[in-house]
């Protein structure tokens, strides 16, 4: 008789969930994102996905034939963690990039750790990291359809530009950035994902919240609704917060400590955006706090509803509020302190910051007026740049801002020539400032870079003197790009080679330099 | 009264099944064949037998006394003749020494029982005195001695009696049918259990799936001072813990019981048993029990007797139904109940239900388990606010003492919501009576080492 029963300990009944349920209900909630993605950006986006997600479950799979370790390729981890990658990388990108990316997140940081459940980072955001330091100018390039580079909203808002905040919610018109970038789909994916309980509320609300709250205080721009939307929905916040912050796997499994968690995504996402230098401020923030999970999950341990003394007279009072004031009071010190710290240290250092700033500026004048000891303001240029209000000059020279225009003179007090600050908006890694001097006839007297981002031994070569000093001079109308590198006419300056973008935007600047002075001096 | 109702944090809610044998009346079966009594149907020592090879009994006879201590008194639910006092096989898996009654089909009945008695005329000792005699024990399961459960430290501290009829566990319906049916009586029992305690209030706690038993009751309470509470369907609702948390708030751990923060928790099967034994003078000797499950061909609730055969039980619901068979046969509901390897075995007073499934889902369970994906769904749902993960992780290690006390491991009352949660199909609770067993067993050791050097 006995052997025919099953006999095993209780309980002897399960609920329908399964890993792979818990997974597919992510992908159903990713899927909004990733068909606005695929509408918006077109077919490299859909094979972006496509190699993404097939590269993510081959590379688990061939693992696990190799380590003979059963069939977790079926599980459905791998497909979450390629999509994950897919929609987090710009549209444009070669299909090496999503290959490679999903190799590594599924190989490195997944398998070789141990597999499901065992890695220590979140594998799409580990694999979003690595090509990002591998492949930064790759990563950062964001080109709409018509393969015009362009500012993400986020770089645009640095700019003090506009964001139209209904593309950038519904992920449509010009937005650029990553696949995953409609904030509406995003927000969609992350309400479902909240309504069936497959997230706890606790980790995306405590991010978000810090986040904002942080962006408020030292994003310069106060409680502008317009400002802390288009930061909420620029720049990957939503996608990290509902999806990225949540895998369960690299996050607590204690309320407060999910709590806490959230608290430390949000604050740093925020740190590195308002005060960070790098393209990526959610992935660090992330990827950081994932680091935490551990020493949560040690230190927040909550006490056992038997062992809670305050509601053993019966009170009556739930033990619910006793066991949550204590972690929310802690987590609002927290924050309070780390925030006070960090206004403190940017007050003091902000004066200092600006005066380097301003030294800075002038070296750069002197730099490119060789000869000249010191700088005059000229009221005529000054009333000229302020008439422009900081929109771009011209239209032909693409985004364009001039700065300032000020005369050089010498030790006897007479004229040396004009220095002219512009900024272009033309970089290929954002903004290009730069100083050009100039003789009274136009000659380029010299070029000096303030702030050049552009990609190390590519477009970072036009401040090398090769190509600068191309410009040093020589007198013309205005000077043209030759790509091909045999530049023979007068007004010809070759390319940095494999930087056209960038040697572009400097010669425009230096034209907009010329055409600025002849129309304010010499007309 | 408030428009939510209230409940414990936590929890789960699997498939309830009871719809199988819900509307089923109570049948009064009187089994025909041979009655075993295994010494132990209770927790503590087994009782000692009082009859010998060859006498007759008859039904409601003393046969095994209660040990001095934790014990219980057995008593014969048939007439016959001791077949043998011998290790037989229980419902359990274990064999234990037990008194077998050749079953003379008769039922003659020991004089005076059934004679009513009216409980206000009787001393506080008097009506311990007949519970202990009667040989009650906690009927939903745990099998604690009642006599020893209504005697606390200090009954005026007493604030509650709370009469258990959640019935949470998925597939049973027998306290459902008892309230239906004998809600009076029970109601007279808490009147007997609150005549302990005067300071106490009296509350009926039952789930909100079973809308005839709490409109029942609240007919059969009318005018009396005892609250009837609906509380919502949701598992382990019915959970001694969960319930005095419901009713007064109150907490209390694994070295306290309930009498320590002013509570008596007693099933509704116990409370009738004590409404016979005080006001009808009868004896443990019957219970209700639900023969449920997919592969029976008539689920039922029996009105039936302690030491009948299962097998028999079986066929009295009908038997199998036809091309089915089961695959699993439990004692109990599928939460918490014990697997069966053998229907040759006596039903105990704290059995409940049996139940056939024709699948078994931990088998299924296993073709889905993949390792554990923190996603912290068992922390959510353990009713006892403990963090299953982390202890399963320790448990793993074998890190026992991070289990005990960091993560009070032992404050776990196995009701089994982390295991039917888990997305990953961990054994979790599985692994947590080992970690029990295994702490207890280190504990007794190191005791007797202790006690070996002194």
């Amino acid at each position: 008789m006995s052997a025919y029963l099953n006999m095993s300990a209780g309980p002897h009944a399960r609920s329908r969930l399964s890993t792979g349920n818990v997974m597919r209900d992510v992908c159903i909630a990713l899927l909004p994102a990733t068909v606005v993605g695929v509408w918006h950006f077109g077919l490299n986006a859909l094979l972006t996905v496509l190699a993404s997600v097939t590269t993510a479950v081959l590379t688990e799979y061939l693992f696990d034939r190799i380590a003979k370790r059963g069939a977790t390729w079926r599980d459905g981890s791998a497909v979450v963690t390629g999509l994950l990658l897919a929609l987090c990388l710009p549209p444009t990108v070669p299909l090496y990039i999503p290959i490679l990316g999903s190799l590594f997140a599924i190989l490195f940081v997944k398998c070789f750790f141990g597999g499901l459940g065992k890695n220590f980072m979140n594998p799409a955001l580990a694999g979003r990291c690595f090509l990002l330091i591998s492949f930064s100018s790759t990563m950062t390039n964001y080109k709409y359809v018509d393969a015009v580079s362009s500012a993400t909203p986020l770089v645009s808002l640095a700019n003090g530009e506009k964001v139209n905040l209904l593309e950038l919610f519904l992920g449509s018109g010009s937005v650029t950035g990553v696949i995953g970038c409609s904030a509406a789909a995003l927000l969609a994916g992350g309400i479902y994902l909240l309504a069936i309980r497959a997230i706890t509320w606790e980790i995306p609300v405590a991010a978000l919240a810090v986040f904002t709250l942080f962006i408020a205080i030292f994003g310069g721009h106060g409680f502008s609704p317009a400002f802390l939307l288009a930061n909420l929905m620029g720049g990957g916040i939503l996608m990290g917060s509902f999806f990225m912050a949540t895998d369960p796997v690299t996050s607590p499994v204690t309320s407060p400590g999910q709590l806490i968690f959230g608290a430390a995504v949000g604050l740093l996402a925020a740190i590195f955006r308002v005060f960070g230098s790098s393209a990526d401020s959610v992935s660090y923030a992330i990827i950081i706090s994932n680091l935490l999970t551990p020493l949560l999950d040690e230190f927040v341990v909550p006490l056992p509803f038997g062992l809670r003394k305050g509601a053993k007279e019966g009170s009556g009072k739930s033990s619910f509020s006793a066991s949550m004031l204590r972690p929310a009071v802690k987590l609002t010190l927290i924050t309070l302190l780390a925030g006070v710290g960090l206004a403190a240290v940017f007050n003091l250092t902000k004066d200092t910051i600006s005066e380097q700033k301003l030294q800075k500026q002038i070296d750069s004048y002197l730099e490119v007026l060789p000869g000249a000891t010191e700088i005059e303001e000229n009221d005529a240029l000054k009333a000229a740049v302020a008439s422009l209000e900081g929109k771009n000059y011209g239209t032909s020279f693409g985004k364009i801002k001039i700065n300032d225009a000020v005369q050089g003179l010498d030790g006897s007090g007479s004229e040396v020539g004009y220095a002219v600050n512009v900024t272009t908006g033309d970089g290929f890694d954002g903004n290009i400032t730069m100083t050009i001097g100039l003789a009274a006839d136009g000659t380029v007297k010299g070029i000096s870079f303030t702030e050049i981002n552009e990609t190390a031994g590519m477009g970072m070569r036009c401040k090398d003197p090769e190509f600068k000093d191309q410009f040093t001079g020589r007198k013309v109308e205005s000077f043209l790009l030759n790509k091909s590198g045999d530049s023979s006419g007068e007004n010809e300056i070759d390319s940095v080679s494999g930087a056209s973008i960038s040697s572009q935007a400097v010669v425009n600047a230096v034209n907009a330099a010329l055409d600025f002075l002849r129309s304010h001096v010499n007309g | 009264m408030s428009l939510t109702r209230k409940s414990f944090r936590g929890g789960v809610h699997p498939e309830g099944h009871k719809e199988l044998s819900k509307n089923a009346s109570f049948e009064t079966y009187l089994p025909q064949g041979d009655m075993v009594f295994p010494l132990s149907q209770h927790i503590g020592r087994p009782a000692s037998p009082v009859v010998a090879k060859g006498d007759r009994v008859l039904a409601g006879q003393l046969i095994a006394e209660a040990a001095a201590g934790l014990s219980a008194n057995i008593v014969s639910s048939c007439s016959g003749t001791v077949k043998a006092i011998d290790r037989h096989r229980t419902i359990a898996g274990t064999f234990m020494q037990s008194i077998i009654i050749e079953n003379d089909g008769l039922y003659e009945t020991l004089p005076g029982i059934g004679k009513k008695v009216d409980h206000r005329k009787l001393s506080q000792a008097e009506i311990l005195a007949k519970i202990r005699d009667a040989g009650i024990v906690g009927m939903g399961g745990a099998g604690f001695p009642t006599h020893i459960k209504l005697a606390p430290r200090d009954p005026s501290a007493i604030r509650y009696v709370i009469a258990n009829g959640a019935e949470c566990e998925p597939y049973i319906t027998c306290d459902d049918q008892l309230m239906r049916n004998y809600a009076p009586e029970i109601l007279t029992g808490m009147e007997v259990i609150l005549s302990l305690f005067p300071g106490a209030e009296g509350v009926v706690v039952i789930e909100d799936n079973k809308p005839e038993a709490i409109q029942a009751m609240l007919n059969a309470a009318a005018g009396k001072n005892i609250r009837i509470l609906p509380m919502p369907t949701k598992y382990p609702q019915g959970g001694e813990r969960s319930v005095i948390n419901v009713v007064c708030g109150a907490n209390y751990g694994i070295t306290e019981l309930p009498a320590d923060v002013g509570c008596i928790v007693d099933n509704v099967g116990t409370i009738y048993a004590i409404y016979k034994a005080v006001c009808e003078s009868a004896p443990l000797m019957e219970r209700g029990v639900t023969i449920t499950g997919e592969a029976v061909k008539r689920p039922c609730n029996l009105l039936t007797r302690i030491g009948a055969n299962i097998g028999e039980l079986l066929e009295v619901a009908g038997g199998y139904r036809d091309g089915s068979k089961a695959v699993k046969i439990l004692a109990g509901g599928p939460m918490m109940g014990i697997p069966v390897d053998n229907l040759g075995v006596p039903l105990q007073k704290n059995n409940n239900a049996l139940t056939f499934l024709t699948g078994d889902p931990v088998a299924d369970s296993l073709q889905v388990q993949t390792a554990c994906i923190r996603c912290g769904r068992c922390v959510r749902v353990c009713p006892q606010g403990l963090t299953p993960q982390l202890m399963s992780a320790a448990f793993e290690k074998k890190d026992y003492e991070r289990y005990e006390n960091k993560l009070h491991g032992l404050e776990c009352i196995s009701c089994g919501s982390c295991t039917f949660i888990c997305p990953a199909k961990r054994h979790l609770t599985q692994e947590f009576k080992v970690a029990k067993a295994e702490i207890m067993a280190m504990k007794r050791a190191q005791k007797e080492k202790e006690a070996a050097k002194e």
